[in-house]
């Protein structure tokens, strides 16, 4: 069996949809091919991840940043194509071009891209059904600004956390293919960067209007956050 | 007689192993176990001017330094034979990517890189772990970004924007700030020091929870005080470029050169 061919069915896989046969020609190959068990294994945190989550509708980690970063790169990726078709005279219109034209997406950006669609639709789900609730008048009084910061802290550093869940979970999914010395490291750097977060919230706790301690908290959160991603590739 | 015919084989058994034995100690004294280990990879490109040399490594050291000559060398130390680097050239940016290049290999061990560039460069580097030291480059950006262990080093340096980063280890900076510049330096564990000239212009935002921030002679009045000495804000001179400079457990240092 051959990449290509394996990548078309990884996803009957992961459903459980395969016959017998070609389940044990696809696990034959899954072994021997890093490459396609490295699809696998996203496709399966995915659907894991979505299956745990599912009804949650929580909101999604950075729904702006994770579009960004998904239209980067299908963009990186058909600019070459892009430049050549610019030096060929038009031939089609642009909607008989857009419905003709060739999407050539791998399944980690496909799968990444149907898990953006899934975050980016929960968040609007949960905005609206936010304002639906508002909207129905429970005869709340509008809450004092004061509150109203400090819901938002709440709910930036919920959010926060929900992204590094994610991170994370990707992470753990790849960690064991990296060496120990690795493994280690990241460790060691997760501990320190943890402490930081909690010298941060200490003081928080000790003095709630610390703005430092608030900015270096974000800070370190970011730090986690970045950390987190950038290992999640490797 | 018998004495005869026994002790010649062995003499002469005895001779070629202590020759063999010879050969083979002149042979290990020159191939190290490291040498053994290593491979090594060189490439050059041309460069015209503005050009980019982009680095994303794994592990290992990366060292780039200027030289007067038009073209950029690579080479490149790899511990794991089974390793791949393969340089590219687009346009005006050399982009080597040891992630990319080596997906679904498993590890690839260390790969040392030594890089050679001309002054105008930009170079914009990151890797996972491993030391970089960058010295001599005046081009638009210096990056230098490291995602876990490792000191920045960059010395001689002269860029619009510099940006260093690390979660333990110590940042060095020697250079100067250009007029509109923008220079961040950030470790979760580290010691920043940062060695300008005196006549430096900049507004600076240094923060560490540790309070300690020497900014030694730069330091003046107008600096505002925030948190209890955790965090200072202000300018040197007339601000003209932007400094930031955040370290969560360690030291700020500001020094003149």
């Amino acid at each position: 069996m051959n990449c290509e061919k394996c990548q078309e069915l990884i996803s009957d896989l992961v459903d459980g949809g395969l016959s017998r046969g070609d389940e044990s020609t696809l696990s034959l190959h899954l072994e021997e091919c890093l490459a396609c068990a490295d699809v696998r294994n996203d496709l399966q945190s995915i659907v894991a991840f979505c299956r745990n989550h599912r009804g949650e509708y929580s909101a999604p980690p950075n729904a702006d940043a994770l579009w960004l970063r998904i239209c980067n790169v299908i963009e990186a990726e058909t600019q070459l194509p892009a430049r050549a078709a610019l030096t060929r005279p038009p031939a089609k219109s642009f909607w008989s071009g857009w419905t003709s034209r060739s999407w050539e997406l791998s399944m980690p950006q496909l799968a990444a891209s149907a898990a953006a669609i899934v975050l980016v639709v929960s968040l609007g789900t949960t905005v609206g059904l936010r304002r639906w609730d508002n909207a129905r008048g429970t005869g709340q009084v509008v809450s004092s600004p004061r509150s109203a910061a400090a819901t938002q802290v709440r709910d930036r550093m919920w959010q926060q956390r929900q992204a590094i869940n994610y991170w994370n979970q990707r992470v753990e999914t790849n960690k064991a293919r990296w060496n120990q010395g690795m493994r280690d490291t990241f460790e060691r750097n997760l501990r320190v960067i943890d402490q930081a977060v909690n010298d941060s919230l200490n003081e928080l706790n000790r003095d709630p209007h610390d703005e430092v301690s608030e900015e270096m908290l974000n800070a370190a959160l970011n730090e986690k956050l970045a950390l987190l991603r950038e290992f999640s590739d490797l | 007689m018998s004495i005869r015919l026994l002790s010649t084989p062995l003499r002469f058994f005895g001779a070629h192993t202590f020759s063999a034995l010879v050969v083979f100690a002149a042979l290990h004294s020159f191939i190290t176990p490291a040498a053994l280990a290593q491979n090594r990879v060189s490439k050059r490109f041309p460069a015209g001017k503005n050009v980019r040399v982009e680095l994303k490594n794994i592990s290992g050291t990366i060292t780039v330094e200027s030289w007067n000559r038009d073209e950029i060398k690579i080479t490149a130390s790899l511990e794991a034979p089974t390793a791949n680097v393969s340089p590219k050239l687009v346009g005006e940016c050399v982009s080597i990517d040891v992630m990319g290049d080596n997906r679904g290999r498993g590890d690839v061990g260390d790969v040392n890189f030594k890089i050679q560039v001309p002054q105008d460069s930009s170079v914009d580097i990151e890797t996972r772990r491993g030391d970089i030291t960058i010295s001599n480059i005046r081009g638009g950006l210096v990056r230098a970004h490291i995602s876990t262990e490792g000191d920045i080093t960059l010395s001689g340096i002269s860029a619009t924007q510099v940006l260093a980063q690390n979660t333990i280890g110590d940042i060095f900076f020697d250079g100067g700030f250009s007029r509109g510049g923008t220079y961040q330096f950030q470790s979760t564990k580290g010691n920043i020091s940062v060695r300008i000239p005196s006549d430096s212009a900049f507004r600076l935002v240094a923060a560490a929870p540790t309070r300690k921030i020497a900014l030694g002679e730069f330091w003046n009045n107008g600096f505002k005080t925030l948190g209890d000495g955790r965090k200072f804000v202000g300018d040197v001179g007339d601000g003209r470029s932007s400094v930031m400079v955040t370290t969560f457990q360690g030291s700020i240092t500001f020094l003149r050169r």
